[in-house]
């Protein structure tokens, strides 16, 4: 299971916006109404094909309790994906996001990509929060933006991979500083070759060129 | 003198230890590499004993040192030079093949021509008589002969038959000379990891042991790999860093790490703030806590085999020990996840004497490979549950700010230690009996494995341990200024 790349994702937002179910939806592909709070932080971790590539995604489900909140900006630090959730039936969740952004701005790296995730589509009866405002939102702060529903699952594969891709491209046009793992990425493990003394030595000329 | 040229000069050493061969350590891509990566390792300021030891001595050392002339240079003993120089040739070889822990330790069984039990003990008497006038270290080196030296040869290359003939005390001790090689070899692949240069200057610590983890894991993935392609027929292979980190181990500890750098400098700033007697209390109140870190000792001495034959008597000690911690979801985790362990154990002893009992037909119960694999698998699950509990206490410990004593801590550090060693111990036994049959040369690297393993999962959870102090720290700073505040 070698990857050619592994990027750190967050998710953040309040709390009960579906944030561990979005994870439990992507990696395990089931769904689990009644969760427990998340303390701190929960992992999550799967593979995505990008352009071939395989890509391993490290996803650190944050707890969205205002009480956590000081030991979950910790957290933000070295990650190169943020899914910033708000829940589509509560207003109050989708009035918070700018809290979060400057929160996610301030203690991350500036290139982070940030996908921002109206969830809960599945409940249109309850809606709060048009798609437009979501959309609104996005658009004014340079996000990316997609609704999601962890219970029928519409949408969460496209929210991770999208965020990937996003990702994956950045590294192409060389905004991404792939040798520096405090932007979230870091590159697998050399592929095998005949020789795995000639692996050794290729990784380590590739280091060097990366040091200081 | 630097790292790497010590690491170069010790090769002939070994070589006079055992003239059989010497691994090619010419990689000059990795010799300029290992060099500033030497110390980059963190190891918990406490347990510096073995590090200070050992790399002064490296540095020392003049090249082409003969291991006499070292060890009358270094004056603290046979065994002392003779681990360091199997540990540098290690370096060597984990270096340049780049083979993750369990590899590495079979390439030094395989491929460094570790001296038998016999030859060396032989070299001891040499030892001694060529040094008539050494001090009492080297007269203890020589005494302990059997123990000493016997230990970490049974790690290094014929464990088993000093395991069948003499039993658990030697187990034990090999269990110690495996610590102290498990935590060298995490050194030794930190050396060789050229990644850590880039993240050089990014942190307060240029490694985390999540980091050598992590590159340890990949060297694992990456010899899976070529396994694969080159050797389909290889059967159940168990990659102990694999499977910690699919257990999140490694994200848990990443995490952890996270939390007691941030609380490190939080601690340092509130001191720089800080005068006169105000800072003198609270650096004597910070002392206090460290010292209650320092002085743990993980005695796994005690350790009796037939005590929690189920796993209930570590949850009573582990609830126990978390009493009124708030971690309990976590807790249980762990406690379930011990016992489906000594499920499987008694699973193993339980059908194997039947069956023997019945017929003396080759019928298999599990192979030495499959009992393995469940060995080193359960130690991963174990240690990555283990490191998810530190974590979760260090989130609750600065979540509730109550107070938390760090003997509460530390009696917790013992009682995982103290598991882990118990259930290795359980699991050698069970691959014994399973391999019964097989030849020295298959089951021997498998024993050894799960004693380092074991070793290095005791290792993990010390160091996770040691990562709560800056935690209490700060907790103990902010507590206090609450107090004053009121």
């Amino acid at each position: 299971m070698a990857y050619a790349y592994l990027f750190k994702y967050i998710i953040i937002g309040d709390t009960g916006v579906g944030k561990s179910c979005l994870l439990l939806q992507f990696t395990d592909k089931r769904f689990q109404p009644v969760h427990d709070l998340t303390i701190g932080v929960e992992f999550g971790a799967r593979m995505i094909t990008i352009d071939g590539k395989q890509i391993k995604l490290q996803i650190w489900d944050t707890a969205g309790q205002e009480s956590f909140r000081s030991i979950t900006r910790s957290y933000y630090r070295g990650a190169a994906g943020a899914l910033l959730v708000y829940d589509i039936t509560r207003r109050d969740t989708f009035n918070h996001l700018t809290t979060w952004l400057e929160d996610a701005r301030q203690h991350s790296n500036s290139n982070m990509v940030i996908m921002l995730i109206g969830n809960k589509s599945d409940l249109e009866s309850r809606r709060e929060v048009k798609k437009e405002e979501g959309e609104a939102f996005a658009r004014e702060h340079g996000l990316i933006f997609m609704e999601t529903s962890a219970k029928t699952a519409s949408n969460v594969e496209e929210a991770f991979i999208n965020t990937a891709k996003e990702i994956y491209e950045k590294i192409q046009e060389g905004v991404f500083d792939i040798n520096n793992e405090a932007n979230g990425i870091k590159i697998g493990p050399q592929h095998p070759t005949t020789n795995s003394t000639l692996t050794g030595s290729q990784g380590g000329q590739q280091a060097g060129g990366g040091c200081c | 003198m630097s790292d790497s040229e010590a690491t170069a000069a010790e090769g002939p050493e070994v070589q006079d230890a055992s003239p059989a061969e010497m691994p090619d350590s010419s990689s000059p891509d990795n010799a300029t590499d290992v060099a500033p990566t030497r110390k980059a390792r963190r190891r918990p300021e406490v347990a510096p004993a073995a590090e200070a030891e050992e790399r002064p001595k490296a540095e020392e050392q003049p090249p082409k040192a003969s291991s006499e002339s070292t060890v009358a240079q270094g004056g603290w003993g046979y065994w002392g030079s003779w681990g360091k120089s199997i540990l540098s040739t290690a370096t060597a070889t984990v270096a340049t093949v780049g083979q993750g822990l369990t590899q590495a330790i079979e390439k030094a069984e395989t491929s460094l021509g570790i001296p038998s039990p016999t030859e060396l003990s032989a070299q001891v008497e040499e030892e001694e008589k060529q040094q008539g006038e050494a001090g009492s270290e080297t007269d203890k080196a020589a005494a302990d002969g059997s123990t000493a030296v016997g230990g970490a040869m049974g790690m290094l290359s014929s464990l088993t038959s000093v395991v069948q003939s003499t039993g658990k005390t030697v187990i034990t001790g090999g269990l110690d000379a495996l610590e102290f090689i498990g935590k060298k070899t995490m050194d030794v692949i930190a050396e060789g990891d050229p990644g850590f240069k880039k993240t050089k200057g990014l942190m307060i610590r240029n490694s985390t042991l999540s980091q050598v983890l992590r590159e340890a894991k990949e060297r694992e993935e990456l010899q899976t790999a070529e396994t694969e392609s080159s050797d389909s027929e290889k059967k159940v292979v168990a990659h102990y860093g694999m499977l910690f980190d699919e257990f999140q181990g490694l994200s848990h500890l990443e995490a952890l790490e996270i939390l007691s750098r941030e609380s490190e400098s939080k601690v340092k700033s509130v001191l720089t703030t800080l005068s006169g007697d105000e800072l003198v209390q609270l650096r004597e109140e910070l002392e206090d806590i460290k010292d209650s870190f320092s002085l743990v000792e993980f005695d796994d001495e005690e350790v009796d085999e037939r005590k929690d034959g189920d796993g209930n008597e570590f949850e009573r000690e582990l609830t126990k020990a978390l009493e009124g911690l708030n971690v309990s979801t976590t807790a249980d985790k762990l406690s379930k996840a011990c016992k489906s362990v000594n499920g499987q154990i008694s699973d193993m002893t339980q059908p194997g004497k039947e069956e023997e009992e019945s017929e003396e037909v080759e019928k298999k119960t599990l192979s030495v490979e499959e009992v393995h694999a469940a060995a080193i698998r359960s130690l991963a699950e174990l240690t990555a549950r283990s490191i998810e509990l530190f974590h979760k206490l260090a989130e609750m410990i600065l979540f509730s700010n109550g107070r938390t004593e760090a003997g509460v801590l530390s009696q917790l550090t013992v009682v995982l230690c103290k598991e882990i060693s118990l259930l290795s111990k359980k699991f050698t036994s069970c691959l014994t009996t399973a391999g019964s049959n097989e030849k020295g040369d298959v089951l021997n690297p498998l024993i050894t494995g799960v004693f380092l393993e074991a070793s290095n999962s005791a290792s993990y959870i010390q160091d996770a341990f040691q990562l709560l102090m800056p935690i209490l720290e700060i907790s103990h700073i902010q507590r206090r200024a609450e107090s004053t505040e009121q």
